[in-house]
């Protein structure tokens, strides 16, 4: 009974999420209109583009192998299975010991699918696009890989029902450790925005998709009901991945019973996410441009990777004294 | 020992793009991401311009010259006019090069601010794009007020301009100016200290003084690898001397030495932009009152060239993109040139750049071919790969494609396709 009503709510959840994330994309096309003095196109703009997506004639190229017609819907179905392992404002649904694990594989593994399908068209730019995809994917992963361990370290140190779970980040959270985590999360902050301007390829990260150099890279050989489906994976992957900065910095939540808090909750995780996301990726990708890929792996590295490290021991130092 | 191996791909970039503006193709041969070399194919964008020309007599090329190109049409009529001019020995009221002088540096103003758009976008960074293009709205609309036009704007004829600047005009012109006083330092900011632009355009796509030089690059392609040329200042154009023209360099503008990359070439373009605005200024202040146009009318003046054509003409003119080319031969008793062909500033800036583009990334490949502004709309032949042996197109090949085309689609078709003249030479050379 109990897995009947946690499928239930996965279902609701996947509908909430992809209805959710497309009304941000709009919400996210129009502010960036507004701010290039443009008047940019009605909020609900990514529905009707996903709906004619569908509805228009698939084109496959006489390259590409089986993968490349699997590959979306496995995304799609990695990123619904990721869903359920998400913090939406509440523990996840399948919330076990040591799940952030499994979260960060089914996140890492949404984009490998996209590279194998991509791979798999034959063309070469979207060869270049998906070993740029890949550079991005590496360098970008051990920041906030090791933000969220330490972040949860620290939290299992104060007693946690499932240490290492999603579900600890809204038992207790990094700011109850005292001030050194205070310094060390906004270190964190600088590091999880950073890692989520990447996850979602937004200003300088703009690269595995750049229009103007490789046509669209990953996308190029897609059309019609498989580039809908990876637009709606993508722009899910967006929200699920902004969620986890949400939980890891900012989980405040209220503490509302039964259903209605569930709601409650879910409403006002949507509204953080919508603020982060606004942050990190119309902000971000109106007063910045596209680097090179070699900058932009340096950037992750030197920078990125080394403000992770630097916040994960003042906060270690934090905990442990 | 293992040898190392070596992967390298090529890939075809255009014709169609969603990076290039034009119809143009280059064949990048990649190692991953760097550039092993780039070759240049041209040819997509033919017309047959000076085909059509053959056709025409003088005041006609006129509108046709206009057309080769929409962001340079002013530039390629007041050269073709200068090329006539010196064939003919026709004398210009001083006043009409003033006017000349001013239309070209508006024309100036609107093609910079577009190219640095371009830019702007071709790296991601549509902030710049947008925000560019809504400054350069402005000119436009001056362009618009006194010849009529938004582009080809048909205010040169040969021997003086077809519209006056009246005072109406002038007071649009200064307002413009001062608009422009306001904006341009913005625009300046983001070109110059933006940390996008600066990692982006900054020691990429670098033409050498030495490349540049045996390239031939004209324009602020070449003044941004530190080759001192500007065809207004060493041709002595027209009144432009008396007004202070002076090649602009990077140096002048980022206070550095010429490197020759991307970023000195649009470093040059802002500079030209605050210097088109001191010479419009200057050529309001100097303009001296009299007559536009040698010739009133323009029957006159086809019947006075008809007699005073005969022999060669150069004319040489800095368009935006660099020193443009037309030449123009007469014949006594001809309506119309026997020969007339330009050299556009983009086809030794375009071997310039394929050449320096190696070894950088390919990222670098199309924000390198927008910093030359490229503008391809020079008459070319056709190529065409029919069972793996390549035609070339000449002229007449095309005339007569397109008039089994053009029976196909109108069997009815009345007229007599025959070309009226001899047509161009070149077409029974190859």
């Amino acid at each position: 009974m109990k897995l009947i009503y946690a499928i239930l709510g996965l279902v609701a959840l996947y509908i909430y999420v992809s209805i959710m994330s497309l009304l941000f994309a709009g919400i996210d096309r129009k502010l960036v209109a507004r701010m290039q003095r443009r008047i940019g196109p009605p909020i609900l703009q990514p529905f009707y583009d996903f709906l004619k997506l569908v509805s228009k004639e698939t084109i496959i190229p006489n390259t590409a192998n089986f993968m490349f017609r699997a590959a979306p819907l496995l995304m799609l179905a990695t990123t619904i299975a990721l869903l359920a392992y998400t913090p939406l404002g509440f523990a996840p649904i399948f919330a076990t010991k040591g799940d952030i694990i499994v979260f960060i594989y089914l996140l890492t593994l949404a984009d490998f699918f996209l590279v194998v399908g991509v791979m798999s068209s034959g063309s070469p730019y979207g060869r270049i696009g998906a070993s740029r995809e890949v550079a991005m994917l590496v360098s970008r992963e051990p920041a906030m890989m090791l933000g969220v361990f330490t972040v949860m370290w620290g939290i299992s140190k104060l007693g946690v029902q499932k240490p290492f779970s999603l579900s600890s980040l809204y038992e207790h959270n990094i700011w109850e450790l005292g001030p050194m985590a205070w310094v060390a999360g906004a270190i964190l902050i600088y590091v999880f925005m950073a890692w989520l301007a990447s996850e979602i390829e937004a200003g300088f990260f703009n690269i595995p998709e750049a229009e103007q150099e490789i046509a669209e890279g990953t996308l190029v050989e897609y059309s019609g009901r498989y580039l809908a489906i990876i637009k709606l994976a993508e722009s899910m992957k967006e929200f699920i991945a902004a969620s986890l900065v949400v939980a890891v910095l900012f989980p405040w939540q209220l503490d509302m019973p039964g259903i209605q808090g569930y709601i409650a909750n879910l409403l006002i995780h949507t509204l953080k996410v919508f603020i982060v996301l606004f942050v990190a990726k119309t902000i971000f990708r109106t007063v910045t441009g596209r680097l090179k890929i070699s900058q932009a792996v340096n950037l992750l590295w030197t920078r990125v990777f080394a403000a992770s490290v630097i916040g994960a021991l003042i906060l270690a130092m934090g905990v442990s004294l | 020992m293992t040898k190392k191996v070596e992967y390298w791909v090529k890939i075809p970039f255009g014709p169609i793009h969603p990076g290039l503006e034009e119809p143009e193709k280059f064949i990048l041969t990649l190692d991953g991401e760097r550039i092993v070399s780039v070759d240049v194919k041209l040819g997509y964008n033919l017309r047959g311009i000076q085909w059509i020309a053959m056709r025409r007599n003088y005041v006609q090329i006129m509108y046709l010259a206009e057309r080769i190109c929409g962001i340079c049409s002013f530039s390629h009529n007041h050269t073709y006019v200068r090329a006539v001019e010196e064939m003919a020995g026709i004398e210009v009221p001083e006043r009409a090069e003033y006017i000349r002088v001013i239309i070209g540096e508006l024309e100036r103003i609107h093609s910079h601010l577009l190219n640095l758009g371009v830019v702007g976008h071709d790296i991601g960074y549509d902030t710049v794009l947008h925000l560019t293009w809504l400054a350069r709205e402005k000119v436009m609309d001056v362009l618009e007020a006194i010849t009529g036009n938004r582009v080809n704007y048909s205010m040169m004829t040969i021997g003086g301009v077809r519209r006056d600047i009246e005072e109406k005009h002038k007071r649009l012109l200064l307002e413009m100016i001062k608009y422009y006083r306001e904006v341009l330092p913005q625009i300046e900011d983001v070109f110059l200290h933006d940390s996008t632009i600066e990692a982006r355009l900054r020691d990429s796509a670098i033409i050498p003084r030495k490349l540049a030089i045996e390239m031939g690059a004209v324009g602020p392609t070449g003044r941004g690898s530190g080759v001192k040329d500007d065809a207004r200042w060493s041709e002595r154009l027209g009144v432009y001397p008396d007004l202070g023209i002076k090649p602009v360099m990077p140096e002048d503008v980022t206070g550095e030495k010429a490197r020759g990359d991307i970023y000195d070439r649009m470093a040059v373009r802002i500079g030209e932009l605050w210097q088109s605005l001191e010479l419009i200024e200057h050529a309001l202040d100097q303009m001296p009152e009299g007559k536009i146009k040698t010739f009133p009318k323009d029957n006159v003046l086809v019947a006075k060239l008809k007699i005073l054509g005969d022999g060669e003409g150069i004319g040489r003119y800095e368009a935006p993109r660099g020193e443009l080319v037309h030449y123009v031969k007469g014949k006594k008793g001809r309506d119309g040139p026997v020969r007339w062909k330009m050299r556009e500033p983009t086809f030794p800036n375009i071997f310039a750049i394929a050449k320096g583009l190696e070894g950088n990334q390919l990222a670098d490949v199309v924000v390198g071919i927008a910093s030359i502004d490229p503008c391809l709309s020079c008459t070319d032949r056709v190529a065409v790969i029919k069972d793996g042996k390549k035609f070339i197109l000449t002229e007449k090949d095309l005339l007569r494609l397109s008039i089994k085309k053009t029976r196909e689609i109108n069997p009815d078709i009345k007229g007599d396709p025959t070309p009226a003249g001899v047509g161009c030479s070149r077409g029974v050379l190859l």
